[in-house]
Parts: C-alpha cells; sequence; structure tokens
C-alpha cells in the first residue's frame, strides 16, 4: 500500500502541473494586459510544481524503470503494450524451457531404460547412486 | 561393457602415460593403483561431490542433481508469481495502440513521435538539460522578462489545443470541469458535423426525389422506364 501512495503522491503533483501549463497555455494563446499578473502567478506554480515533483524523487528512488518503455512513448505507443509483449514473450519462453526439460527428462528416463537392458549390473551401481527418478 | 565402461569411467584409474600426457598425475611411472585418477589429480572446485559420487562407484564425473525445489521453466512462472491477473488484464484484451489512450487527459497531440517536436524522452536521458541543482522561484525582475504582447497567438503555435480528433467526449467533460475559454474546434470537428448535416438531409432529399418520379409517372404513363432511369442517372450524377 505505502508503494500505491507514492505512486498516488507524484501522480497528483504531475496532473497540477499539467493543469498548471494547460492554464498558461490558455492565458497566452490570447493574450491581454490584464492577465500579467495571472501569467507570473501561473510561472511561479510552475516552479513550486516542479520542486513538488522533484520531491517525490526521494521517495521513488528504488524504482526503476526500463528503458524501452520510454521508446514506446517516444513513439506515441501505450506503454502498456510493453508489459503486454513482456508477459507474452515471458509465457512463450516460460514453454519453451517446460517443452525441452520434458524433452531431456523422456530422454533420461529412455536412456535409463534401454542402458539397464544392456548393461544391467552398471545400471543397478547407478540407479544406487542416484536413487529411482520419477517418471517424467 | 568395455564401451560403457569407458563411457562412465573404470573403477581402476587410467593409465598413467595417458594423465601425463595430458598434463596431470606424477610424472614418474606408478604402479597401478598406486596413482590418482586425473580428475583427483587437479579436482576443479566444486566438484567434491562428484569425487564422493565416484568413490561410490564405478562412475565419476557426476554431477549432483537440481535439487527438485529449484525453480524452473518447468513450472508456470506467471502463475508462480501471481501474475495471471496482471496477464489477463493486459493480454486477455486489446490494449489501445495510442499514447493519448493511456493518457486521455494530457492535453496536446501526444501520438505524435517524440523526435517530431524534439519532444522525446530518449533525448531528455541522453542529452540532460544544462540546469541547476534545485527550482528557485523567480524574482519580480525575472519576471519582467515574461510581459508579452496583447494579442492571439499565431495558428502554428497553438499545439496545446490540438486534440486527438476521438477525444470528443473527454473534451466536453473538461470544459465543464474547468470554466477556461474554450480552445477552437478542430478542423475534424468541425467536418464531422457537416458530415452529419449532409446525413440529416439525404432522408428529406429522397422522399422529394420519390414524389418527383411518381408525378412523372403519372404524366407519361407510357413511357415509365425512361423516366425513372433519368431520374436515376440525374441522382447519380449528385
Amino acid at each position: 500500500m505505502a508503494m500505491a501512495e507514492k505512486f498516488d503522491s507524484l501522480e497528483e503533483h504531475l496532473e497540477k502541473f499539467v493543469e498548471n501549463i494547460r492554464q498558461l497555455g490558455i492565458i497566452v494563446s490570447d493574450f491581454q494586459p490584464s492577465s500579467q499578473a495571472g501569467l507570473n502567478q501561473k510561472l511561479n506554480f510552475m516552479v513550486t510544481g516542479l520542486q513538488d515533483i522533484d520531491k517525490c524523487r526521494q521517495q521513488l528512488h528504488d524504482i526503476s524503470v526500463p528503458l524501452e518503455v520510454f521508446e514506446y512513448i517516444d513513439q506515441g505507443r501505450n506503454p502498456q503494450l510493453y508489459t503486454k509483449e513482456c508477459l507474452e514473450r515471458a509465457l512463450a519462453k516460460n514453454e519453451q524451457v517446460k517443452g525441452k526439460i520434458d524433452t531431456m527428462k523422456k530422454f533420461k528416463s529412455l536412456l535409463i531404460q534401454e542402458l539397464t537392458k544392456v548393461f544391467p549390473e552398471d545400471m543397478a551401481k547407478y540407479k544406487a547412486i542416484r536413487g529411482e527418478d520419477p517418471p517424467p | 561393457m568395455e564401451n560403457f565402461s569407458a563411457l562412465f569411467g573404470g573403477a581402476e584409474p587410467p593409465p598413467p602415460a595417458a594423465a601425463a600426457a595430458l598434463g596431470f598425475g606424477p610424472a614418474k611411472a606408478a604402479g597401478p593403483g598406486v596413482g590418482p585418477p586425473p580428475a583427483a589429480a587437479a579436482p576443479p572446485p566444486g566438484e567434491d561431490a562428484a569425487r564422493k559420487a565416484a568413490a561410490a562407484g564405478p562412475f565419476y564425473l557426476l554431477r549432483e542433481l537440481p535439487g527438485t525445489t529449484e525453480l524452473t521453466g518447468s513450472t508456470n512462472l506467471i502463475t508462480h508469481y501471481n501474475l495471471e491477473h496482471a496477464y489477463n488484464k493486459f493480454c486477455g484484451k486489446k490494449v489501445k495502440e495510442k499514447l493519448s489512450n493511456f493518457l486521455p487527459d494530457l492535453p496536446g497531440m501526444i501520438d505524435l513521435p517524440g523526435s517530431h517536436d524534439n519532444s522525446s524522452l530518449r533525448s531528455l536521458i541522453e542529452k540532460p538539460p544544462i540546469c541547476g541543482s534545485s527550482f528557485t522561484p523567480l524574482t519580480g525582475t525575472m519576471l519582467t522578462g515574461f510581459r508579452l504582447h496583447a494579442g492571439p497567438l499565431p495558428e502554428q503555435c497553438r499545439l496545446m489545443h490540438i486534440q486527438p480528433p476521438k477525444k470528443k467526449n473527454k473534451h466536453k467533460h473538461k470544459q465543464s470541469r474547468t470554466q477556461d475559454p474554450v480552445p477552437p474546434e478542430t478542423p475534424s470537428d468541425s467536418d464531422h458535423k457537416k458530415k452529419k448535416k449532409k446525413k440529416e438531409e439525404d432522408p428529406e432529399r429522397k422522399r422529394k426525389k420519390k414524389e418527383k418520379k411518381k408525378k412523372k409517372n403519372r404524366h407519361s404513363p407510357e413511357h415509365p422506364g425512361v423516366g425513372s432511369s433519368q431520374a436515376s442517372s440525374s441522382s447519380s450524377l449528385r
């Protein structure tokens, strides 16, 4: 929960900052001399906003972000696609490795089976050391 | 039997000549059973278990089997790390492609590539901006640098107001939330409205055409096919 609170705080500060910038953009887009005081206020809000975001850094020093995510954001793509692709890749690799392990287990049991037929004495000694393997 | 012993190693040590040729074992020729086996002469670190196993039987170079408790790819790692929820969330349904779908409330055209307007995060990491370590508020004299001329910005500078077209509903929501000046409409929005108007007019036109056809048919009952074909050709031209 503490982790979520840290992110909430950063998110809140970022949202305030973005909103302040948006309002600043609106003031600037059709500037009136009377809005100079408002503009000055918004500019200093921007500085305090940056200070607040900078303070969040202390709480999030243990968070690491993969650089590949930035590639997605820079290309205007949803960064959740990165998470999706990571999970899909992990599952695919997991399945591949499982397939290899299962095949090797089958091979081992077949090899032991065949060796026992040809070298029964040696294999009895081998099994005495290793113990009986569970079937794959 | 001989082949198998050669594969797994025999109980007796290999001939010392071979060991000497490999650089292992004593230089002197030793009698059978005196010299240690080559594995024992120069044991690599962490091979104690193998040596113990070799002592127990006719085998050497036996390694300890990986423990059954060790985490391998044979277990479903997504379930192991309780990531089923994340997997179903991201892989179960289609994730929308655009960045604006992830950050719907962020103003500006954020779906454009960062290299387009030099706003990429990568460039921020590779070329960090040269600035001080702290943020200091702007003083009165510093703020004089931000005195602006009155009047609207040129069109090409109004990047903040351009929103992706699909955000129409959220746009309305924003306007109701903050009572700020309304940003100018994007061309895509106005086009959409025009199209709607056209669609609304279409049924009325059709009705009028039908009525015209009927009238023509009544006036010229001898050539109904000609009149209808003309009407259809004229409508296709429009």
